[in-house]
C-alpha cells in the first residue's frame, strides 16, 4: 500500500487486486511526478502568452492503494481512528484470495457512515439490490463496470465529494 | 417364492401327517379297545343272565307246595310227574338234585352229552365236602346260593335255594340244587346270543394267574381286563371267580380289528386327499403366486435394470392394476418421474451455472485485462491533445523577429526547447503506452484461447423423447393479448427418441420456437399456427431423425436464406434477442445434427429442420 499527502485534498482509498490498474488509478488521481520542463513550460506558457492554466481548478487527491480487501478495511479503520477518515472508497469486487470488495465495503460502511463507496468491477455476482441492502445507503453507494476511464472516474470523484 | 412355497406345503403336509398319525389314528385304536372290553362285559354279562336265570328256575322250585311234600315224604307222585328225563332237557340244566332237611340225597341227576350220569360224577357234592355242606345247608328260609364252581367235568352254573312251602313259609324241608355246565354247547348258545366270539379256559394248578386278574364274576372291572393285539384280533381275558372267590375260568373274548382297520383306511384316504389336495393347493397357489406377483415383481425387477442400464428415467411401467403391486408400480413411477425431473433441472441448471460461470469468469478477466488499454489510450489522447496547445510556431516567429527582446528571447528559446522535451515525453509516453496495450490486448487474447479450449469439449449425449422435450421447449412462447399461437404437434412425436446434448437441443427448440412465434407477430396477424412433426431418415448411412417446425409467420427470402446462418444475423428489423440460429447451428453440430431452413418467401410462413441422430 502507499499514500499521498496533500493539503485540502480528497482522501481516497482505492482496492484493486490488478497492479496495473492501480497505476492506472494513481495516474488518473493526479499521483504522476510532473516534469521540470513541463512546470518551466506552464510557467512560461502563462508568462509570455498570458494563458490560464486549468492545473488549479484541477482537484487534489490524497490516493491510498492497496490490493486487498482486508487491507481496505484496516486502512479505513486506522484513518477513521486517527481522525482523518478516507472521503471516498473505491473497491473492486473480486480480489482472490481474500474477502471480496462487498463484504470489505460492508465492514468500512459499518466504521464510517459518510463515506462515499464505489464499486468498479469487471463482474459482480452480486445484484445491485443486495449490494444496496449489505452497503447502504444508496446515495452514498456507486457502480461502475470495468472498461472505465479513470480520468472520468476521477471527476465523478470529486463531484461526489462536492455534493456530499 | 417357489422355495417358500414348497416349504410350506411340505410343513403342511408333514403336520397333517403327523395330526393323523398320532391323533386320528390312536383314537380309532383306543375306541377299538373300548369295543373289545365291551364285547367281554357283554359276555360276562351274559353268563351272569344264564346264572341269574338259574337262580330263579331253582327258586321257583324250592318255594313250591309239591315239592316240600315230596321232600317230607307226602308226595310221593311229584318225582313220577316232574322228575323225569324231559325236565331237565325242558330246563336246560345238567344237574338236578333234592336233598331233605338231613342233606340227604332224595333225588339227583346228572346229564351230559346224552348221557345220564350220578351226582358223584360231579365229584363236588359228595357228602361231607366243603362244597356240598356250603350248598346244601340253608338256616334261613329266604337264603339261597349262585354261583361257579369247578366240577368233574367243567365249570358249572349252580344255584342252590331251601325247600320250602309255597308262600315262602317253613320250616325249611331241605334242598333244590340246579346247574347248567359251562360246556361247548352253551359257548355256541351264548356266542350266538351275544355275538362275541367268546372261549374260556379252566384253571387247573398248571394256570398261571395274574394277581390283578382276580374280581368276581359279576364285577368286571377295566383294570381286569387284559388286552392282547394282533395283526387282525383284539384278545380281550377277564376272570371268572368260583363260590369260594378263587379264580376257576379265564373268560376270553376275540374281537376282529374293523374299527383300526376303517380307521387306518380311513386315515389313509385323508392322507391320500391331503396330498391331492395340497399338490392342487401348490399348483394353483404358484400359478396364482406367479401370475398376481411373481410375474408383475419380475417386471418391475427387469423395469429397474433397464433403467440402470439405458440411464433413461423417462421410462414408465403405467401399471393399471389396484392391488399392492398396482400400487407400488405407481409410487414407483412417480418417484422415477420426480428423479427424472429433478435431474433435467439438475442438468440444465449446471448447464446454465457453467455456462454463467464461464461467462462472468471471462468478462471479469477481459474488462480487467481491457482497464489498462483503455486508460493507456486515454492518456495518450489527454497528451497529444495537450501538444496540440503549444505555441511553439508562435515562440519561434517571435524569435525571428529582430525587435524581440532579449530577455524574451532567452525565455522564448527555453519554451521553445521546453515545448520539444514535452513532445519527446509525450512520445516516450505513447510508445509505453501503446506497448502496455499491446500487452493488455494480448492479455485478451490469452483469454479467448483459454476460452476455445473449453469450446473444444463436446458435451455429454444423452437419449431421451422428442415429444416431451418439444413440450418443454414450447413454454418459452409468450403469453401474448395480441398474438394467439395454436401448437399443432403430432402424436406420433412421442414415438421418436433422439441422441443429443439435452440442453443444447432444449436451448435450440426453444430459439427455434420463440423465432416462429416473433415471425408470426410480425405478420399483425391475431392468430397463428406452429406445426411441429418428424420423420425417420437415414444420411450416409446414418438414422436420423428429422424434426420440421413450421410455422405460418413473415417467411423469408432467398437472400435471408443465405445469411440466415451467419453470426450475429438478424431479420428483426436489426434487433438481436435469443441465440440466434448461428449458435443452433454450432450446437447441432456438436451433437452430429443439424439444422436447415427453408420459406416459400416473404409472407409464406418457414420451415425450420433439426436433424438429430435417432437414439
Amino acid at each position: 500500500m502507499d499514500t499521498q499527502c496533500g493539503d485540502a485534498s480528497i482522501r481516497v482509498l482505492i482496492a484493486d487486486d490488478d497492479e496495473h490498474i492501480l497505476e492506472c488509478y494513481r495516474e488518473a488521481f493526479g499521483e504522476s511526478e510532473a516534469t521540470d520542463y513541463l512546470q518551466t513550460l506552464n510557467a512560461l506558457d502563462e508568462e509570455l502568452f498570458d494563458t490560464v492554466s486549468d492545473s488549479e481548478s484541477a482537484p487534489a487527491f490524497e490516493v491510498v492503494a492497496c490490493s486487498q480487501g482486508n487491507d481496505a478495511i484496516d486502512l479505513a479503520e486506522k484513518a477513521t481512528n486517527d481522525g482523518n477518515p478516507f472521503d471516498v472508497v473505491i473497491l473492486d469486487v473480486r480480489m482472490p484470495p481474500g474477502i471480496d470488495g462487498v463484504e470489505a465495503g460492508s465492514q468500512i460502511r459499518k466504521m464510517d457512515p459518510d463515506v462515499e463507496i464505489v464499486f468498479v468491477t469487471g463482474f459482480s455476482d452480486v445484484p445491485r439490490d443486495e449490494l444496496e441492502r449489505r452497503v447502504p445507503p444508496p446515495m452514498k453507494l456507486h457502480y461502475f463496470n470495468k472498461p472505465i476511464s479513470f480520468m472520468q472516474l476521477a471527476e465523478d470523484v470529486a463531484g461526489m465529494v462536492r455534493a456530499g | 417364492m417357489t422355495i417358500t412355497l414348497l416349504v410350506v406345503v411340505t410343513a403342511l403336509a408333514l403336520l397333517s401327517f403327523v395330526t393323523l398319525q398320532k391323533v386320528v389314528a390312536p383314537a380309532f385304536d383306543k375306541l377299538e379297545l373300548d369295543h373289545a372290553r365291551t364285547d367281554l362285559v357283554r359276555a360276562q354279562r351274559a353268563i351272569q343272565n344264564d346264572l341269574d336265570n338259574l337262580s330263579a328256575i331253582t327258586g321257583d322250585w324250592g318255594l313250591w307246595d309239591d315239592a316240600y311234600d315230596y321232600v317230607t315224604g307226602e308226595y310221593p307222585y311229584f318225582e313220577e310227574s316232574n322228575l323225569v328225563r324231559p325236565t331237565l332237557s325242558n330246563l336246560d340244566l345238567n344237574l338236578l338234585a333234592v336233598y331233605d332237611a338231613d342233606a340227604s340225597i332224595v333225588w339227583g341227576r346228572v346229564e351230559h352229552a346224552d348221557a345220564i350220569l350220578g351226582i358223584e360224577s360231579l365229584q363236588v357234592l359228595d357228602p361231607g365236602t366243603e362244597t356240598a355242606e356250603y350248598l346244601i345247608t340253608h338256616t334261613e328260609l329266604d337264603a339261597h346260593t349262585d354261583g361257579l364252581i369247578g366240577t368233574a367235568l367243567g365249570p358249572m352254573l349252580i344255584s342252590s335255594w331251601p325247600v320250602t312251602r309255597s308262600d315262602g313259609t317253613g320250616p325249611i324241608a331241605g334242598t333244590m340244587i340246579m346247574g347248567q355246565l359251562l360246556d361247548q354247547d352253551r359257548r355256541d348258545s351264548l356266542r350266538q346270543r351275544t355275538e362275541v366270539q367268546l372261549s374260556w379256559q379252566t384253571i387247573d394248578t398248571d394256570t398261571i394267574v395274574e394277581p390283578y386278574f382276580a374280581v368276581s364274576l359279576n364285577m368286571p372291572g377295566s383294570s381286569s381286563i387284559r388286552h392282547e393285539t394282533t395283526t387282525n384280533t383284539i384278545n380281550s381275558t377277564g376272570l371268572l371267580v368260583d363260590l369260594f372267590n378263587e379264580p376257576l375260568v379265564i373268560l376270553q373274548v376275540a374281537s376282529a380289528r374293523n374299527i383300526s382297520a376303517l380307521g387306518k383306511s380311513t386315515v389313509n384316504g385323508a392322507l391320500l386327499f391331503l396330498a391331492v389336495a395340497g399338490v392342487i393347493v401348490a399348483v394353483v397357489a404358484g400359478f396364482l403366486l406367479r401370475r398376481l406377483i411373481v410375474l408383475p415383481l419380475e417386471g418391475l425387477a427387469n423395469h429397474i435394470t433397464g433403467i440402470r442400464k439405458s440411464g433413461d428415467l423417462s421410462q414408465r411401467l403405467n401399471e393399471s392394476r389396484n392391488d399392492e403391486i398396482g400400487s407400488l408400480a405407481r409410487q414407483f413411477d412417480k418417484l422415477t418421474m420426480e428423479v427424472h425431473d429433478a435431474r433435467m433441472q439438475l442438468l440444465d441448471q449446471s448447464f446454465k451455472a457453467g455456462k454463467a460461470d464461464a461467462a462472468a469468469e471471462v468478462m471479469h478477466n477481459i474488462r480487467n485485462a481491457m482497464t489498462p488499454l483503455v486508460n493507456g489510450l486515454d492518456r495518450l489522447a489527454k497528451n497529444f491533445t495537450a501538444t496540440t496547445t503549444l505555441r511553439v510556431v508562435q515562440a519561434t516567429d517571435e524569435l525571428g523577429d529582430p525587435d524581440c527582446a532579449e530577455d524574451r528571447r532567452e525565455k522564448l528559446v527555453t519554451y521553445v526547447q521546453s515545448a520539444f522535451a514535452h513532445v519527446q515525453a509525450t512520445n516516450e509516453d505513447a510508445v509505453e503506452n501503446l506497448a502496455i496495450a499491446t500487452k493488455q490486448a494480448h492479455q485478451v487474447e490469452a483469454i479467448l484461447a483459454d476460452q476455445a479450449k473449453h469450446a473444444r469439449v463436446k458435451p455429454i449425449l444423452e437419449d431421451f423423447d422428442l415429444g416431451k422435450l418439444i413440450e418443454e421447449a414450447a413454454l418459452v412462447i409468450p403469453k401474448s393479448d395480441d398474438t394467439n399461437i395454436d401448437l399443432l404437434m403430432e402424436p406420433e412425436l412421442n414415438n421418436f427418441r433422439v441422441r443429443g446434448h439435452r440442453v443444447g437441443v432444449l436451448q435450440v427448440l426453444g430459439n427455434v420456437m420463440l423465432n416462429a412465434f416473433e415471425s408470426i407477430e410480425r405478420t399483425d396477424e391475431t392468430c397463428g399456427n406452429i406445426a411441429v412433426s418428424a420423420t425417420n431418415e437415414t444420411i450416409e448411412d446414418k438414422q436420423l431423425i428429422r424434426l420440421t417446425i413450421k410455422d405460418n409467420g413473415c417467411g423469408f427470402d432467398d437472400a435471408v436464406r443465405k445469411e440466415i446462418f451467419r453470426r450475429g444475423f438478424s431479420s428483426k428489423d436489426g434487433h438481436m434477442s435469443g441465440l440466434g440460429l448461428h449458435w443452433c447451428a454450432n450446437a447441432l453440430a456438436t451433437m452430429d445434427g443439424g439444422i436447415q431452413a427453408e420459406s416459400s418467401g416473404p409472407g409464406l410462413g418457414a420451415e425450420i429442420h433439426v436433424l438429430l441422430p435417432a437414439a
